[in-house]
């Protein structure tokens, strides 16, 4: 969380611990208020990324066990997973990501000021997008519900609205207004709301709503354009990003690899756009790979940014499957089973990683806490 | 007597400054030179401060400790003497020296936090005059090695300087020469690893980044004419582009239906391809000789931004070569062939799209420019190449991989943004790359569709459209100095009258085939021009090959000389020091701001 603003003047607030004198019979629920105000103000909207995770790999797993007819050896290979394991993480992203909007919903409520300040800020605002496409992945990856019911559409609509109309908001404000133009807010994690777009494209493909999902899909592609050029450009040079954030650089990943899953669902097979997306996506990904020194800095002590690695990765595995299913060579299937392995372990790494630090998440002592928030721009 | 203009000024004033000379002129050479090996011992970090005056009065100096040394010591400035270019010898004054009243302290600004990587301090040669009257001044005894002196310079650009020749000499069983100076074992070591690309910027104009601005001072001399491979620059590799493209084109006119109305022969393309064999061989074992002679003058090619674009170069000639392949020697091409040529290419793109994407100094909206194109090019050629061979998966990669970075580079270009300091202000030849993406970029997609289709005339109309406002600003072309890289700026002009075969092979009417011929032959006159040109330049002027500053720019800003000589009066003397030491301080922090952007 300190991460994600440091790069404002900040004003450090310090909590003191008040002095303890209630009387012994309430101090459980002082506690009980103290460390859930004290979760409610460190949660964050980049904490979203968990879910993002989660449920990207739910949809990755749910997709390598789907059983396809014609299958290549390779991927019959993965049928001996079980599919309780498949259950088990399903189970796993819902859950999370249901406490995860429960407690944002919570923020919002309580601690409004803090959202407001989020949404003012250059990185903070893209991550406004992360609830909804999840919610969305969780929907593509469920088994129980099909994308003909209405269920499925109810939910769509529930979905993709909220990303409409943020849409409207931010991408107005690149080409309008003030301190809030594309130039000057751009940022790897801007990329968010493109992916946002595409999503709700793919899904919307996916019930037969064709006109929509190609609404959905030009919007996010203009933008994709537009925002692709700006970030190479680099103009306000490396200061748009805070070191700590490195790793929301994988994002330059994930958006070639969901166009390219989009436009596959719109046109009906992995035609050459997909492609040609797909294979831009992988050598940005090489590209990232190549250069280790780009993330050293931020490697050096876990952070929820770390989150930011296995969406990318895993949306890049999915490409690589539909990829695979189409040219159906020997590689191709190699490069499948790959980029998924690499995208497993990287989740499972950091799900461990972070159950071994949670402890320091979200219980430290109140009197160690400092605040940062950031100053809106003026 | 020391020369008040290459020690400090405040040295004249003092009145300790006679005992101090006496001091250190007391002491022999050997003696000087521990100095300077204790000092190699500690970490040498030591900027090309050397122009700094070690010491004044100034209580307001920033002082970086890094180790004292406690012994007499000097700092140096520059001396024209500097048999050693590449370590500025930094000598420390300890505060125990004689310096009581007047110069309180003493310790020396010696540069930089400790644990920067080392950079590289090449102490640039003044004018002969003050190096024949330092060397007349006989206070630094380097006796054998002033004899050396003019190989000493070029020590610098060499791969193992000194080392390999001693090495040699015991080989062929001579005794190495004695004493044999701290400064002739050139730490390699100590050569910089990144020269900021700010400092070409700042240090070179003109459209192709090669002249040396008037205020510059280069690291090697600029009196004599270097050794050749110094001034053989990357970009002759442009004469292979030019040539190779050409063999294509008359390959494509011999063989396309709508041009076999002009009766040419297959001969040409064969004379032709065989021409740009032997060039691009020539080309390649001179460069690769100058690779391994003179690694440092290659690096610096590399990190310059203009030249780095044409590491591309020889491997888009070979693409060309496998392109314009005579049917009479070859038909058919091993598929493997195409996995090998790509390789270099994808690994320099890596590189440098990474840089752009990620880069701090060096992202694209600061080093866009034009040559930028050749490093765009690369992935059409390779994609047309592959899909001509039957290859379907690795062009469609080649192909979206550039089609992105070409997109990127084509919008940056047309912004001119003012942060963008080497696009040139007139026109230039080098205009001409803007045609060479979308005409390749055409027929890679013809080849991998199967036919002309319309991604295809888009790509190649847009390249048309270039052609034309590029060709009736032709007045525009002019005054320019000749160099070799304009050979690379005509192979557009061949992909453009390339294109428009095909593209008359799919839409045949008089009009189009009127184009292809009369695009080919405004390729072919503009060829035979530059070769007109390339020799005349080449035997008659002897010029072809000029100094190649490009490369030798200094990695600091130079102090301006005049100060030197005004610090003689006191009066003014405080206030020079405060402005210079302003402007040091000011430098050291451009440094390590570019330092820590170094890892990007």
């Amino acid at each position: 969380m300190d991460d994600q603003n440091q790069s404002q003047p900040q004003i450090e607030i310090t909590i003191d611990a008040p002095n303890d004198t209630e009387q012994p019979h309430r101090e459980p629920l002082i506690i009980i208020r103290r460390s859930s105000s004290l979760i409610l103000t460190k949660f964050h909207g980049g904490h979203f990324r968990i879910s993002l995770s989660l449920c990207s790999q739910a949809l990755l797993w749910k997709t390598l066990g789907d059983p396809i007819d014609d299958a290549h050896a390779f991927r019959r290979v993965l049928s001996i997973l079980p599919s309780n394991a498949f259950l088990f993480l399903w189970s796993l992203a819902f859950f999370t990501l249901v406490s995860q909007s429960t407690l944002y919903i919570l923020r919002c409520f309580f601690r409004f000021e803090m959202v407001k300040n989020e949404f003012f800020h250059h990185v903070g605002v893209n991550y406004l997008f992360a609830p909804w496409i999840s919610w969305l992945l969780l929907l593509q990856s469920s088994r129980l519900i099909a994308p003909t019911t209405i269920y499925y559409q109810v939910f769509w609509c529930a979905s993709v609205l909220p990303i409409v109309v943020l849409d409207v908001k931010i991408y107005g404000q690149w080409f309008t207004k003030g301190p809030w133009l594309l130039s000057t807010m751009a940022n790897p994690a801007s990329q968010l709301s493109v992916i946002g777009n595409f999503v709700g494209a793919w899904a919307a493909a996916q019930m037969g709503w064709r006109e929509c999902a190609l609404f959905l899909f030009s919007l996010g592609m203009t933008h994709y354009l537009v925002l692709f050029v700006t970030l190479y450009q680099r103009l306000s040079g490396s200061s748009s990003l805070p070191v700590m954030l490195r790793p929301v650089f994988f994002l330059f990943i994930a958006t070639p690899s969901i166009a390219s899953l989009a436009w596959e669902s719109i046109a009906g097979n992995f035609d050459v756009s997909s492609k040609m997306l797909f294979f831009l996506s992988l050598f940005l990904f090489m590209s990232l790979v190549c250069r280790p020194a780009l993330f050293k800095r931020s490697m050096r002590k876990f952070n929820v940014a770390w989150w930011a690695y296995p969406f990318p990765l895993t949306v890049l595995a999915l490409a690589a499957t539909k990829y695979a299913q189409e040219v159906r060579g020997a590689r191709a299937h190699a490069l499948m089973l790959l980029l998924s392995a690499v995208s497993v372990l990287a989740s499972l790494a950091l799900i461990i990683v972070t159950v071994i630090t949670s402890n320091n998440i979200f219980s430290q002592s109140p009197k160690s806490t400092l605040l940062k928030i950031p100053n809106p721009p003026a | 007597m020391e020369n008040g203009t290459h020690l400090g000024s405040a040295w004249q004033d003092s009145p300790e400054v006679p005992s101090l000379i006496k001091h250190i002129s007391s002491n022999d050479v050997a003696g000087f030179d521990d100095m300077t090996s204790l000092t190699k011992d500690q970490c040498q970090t030591s900027e090309s401060e050397s122009h700094s005056p070690s010491n004044d009065g100034d209580e307001t100096e920033p002082i970086y400790h890094r180790q004292r040394v406690h012994s007499v010591s000097i700092s140096m400035p520059q001396s024209p003497v500097a048999v050693h270019l590449q370590n500025t010898r930094r000598v420390l004054f300890s505060s125990d020296t004689i310096f009581e009243d007047g110069i309180p302290d003493a310790s020396v600004v010696s540069g930089a936090a400790c644990g920067e990587p080392p950079k590289h301090h090449s102490q640039p040669i003044r004018t002969a005059a003050a190096y024949n009257e330092a060397i007349g001044g006989g206070q630094f005894s380097y006796h054998q090695s002033i004899r050396r002196l003019k190989d000493k310079r070029y020590d610098s650009f060499k791969t193992w300087s000194g080392r390999l020749e001693r090495q040699i000499t015991l080989l062929r069983g001579k005794s190495p020469p004695e004493s044999k100076t701290e400064d002739e074992k050139v730490p390699n070591r100590e050569v910089e690893k990144n020269l900021p690309v700010h400092r070409y910027f700042d240090a070179l104009e003109g459209p192709e980044l090669d002249t040396l601005k008037a205020s510059e001072e280069m690291v090697l001399p600029d009196d004599k004419t270097w050794p050749f491979l110094l001034r053989y620059p990357i970009s002759s590799f442009g004469i292979c582009l030019g040539v190779s493209s050409q063999s294509i084109m008359w390959k494509a006119l011999a063989t396309s239906a709508p041009a076999k109305f002009l009766h040419i022969s297959l001969r040409v393309n064969l004379v032709l391809w065989c021409i740009s064999i032997a060039l691009i061989a020539t080309v390649a074992s001179i460069y690769l000789l100058k690779m391994v002679i003179y690694f440092e003058a290659v690096r610096r090619e590399y990190y310059h931004p203009i030249r780095i674009n044409f590491f591309f170069a020889p491997w888009i000639s070979l693409l060309f070569l496998a392109l314009g392949l005579p049917p009479s020697v070859a038909n058919n091409l091993p598929p493997a062939l195409w996995y090998v040529l790509m390789t270099p290419i994808f690994c320099l793109e890596l590189k440098i799209y990474g840089q752009w994407m990620s880069g701090g100094q060096r992202r694209l909206s600061k080093v866009a420019n034009p040559s930028n194109h050749l490093s765009v090019v690369g992935n059409f050629v390779g994609a047309l190449l592959g899909a001509s061979m039957g290859l379907k998966e690795g062009p469609i990669f080649f192909f979206s991989v550039g089609l992105a970075h070409y997109m990127v580079l084509f919008v940056t270009l047309y912004q001119r943004l003012p942060t963008n300091e080497t696009l040139p202000k007139e026109l230039h030849p080098v205009f001409f790359l803007f045609v060479a993406a979308p005409s390749v970029a055409s027929m890679a997609w013809a080849k991998i569709q199967g036919t002309f289709d319309y991604g295809s005339r888009i790509a190649y109309f847009i390249a048309l459209f270039l052609y034309f406002s590029l060709a009736v600003r032709l007045n525009f072309f002019r005054g320019f100095k000749f160099s070799l890289a304009w050979w690379a700026y005509t192979f557009p002009m061949t992909g453009a009258a390339i294109a428009t075969i095909r593209y008359s092979n799919e839409v045949r009417n008089v009009i189009t085939q009127a184009m292809s011929v009369i695009l080919s032959a405004a390729a072919t006159l503009t060829v035979t021009g530059l070769l007109i040109t390339t020799i005349l330049h080449a035997f008659v002027l002897r010029d072809l090959f000029p100094n190649d500053m490009a490369i030798a720019v200094s990695d600091q800003k130079p102090i301006p000389q005049k100060k030197w000589f005004h610090l003689r009066h006191g009066s003014s003397d405080s206030k020079d020091i405060e402005q210079y030491l302003k402007f040091a301080g000011s430098d050291g922090k451009d440094l390590e701001a570019s330092l820590k952007h170094q890892n990007y």
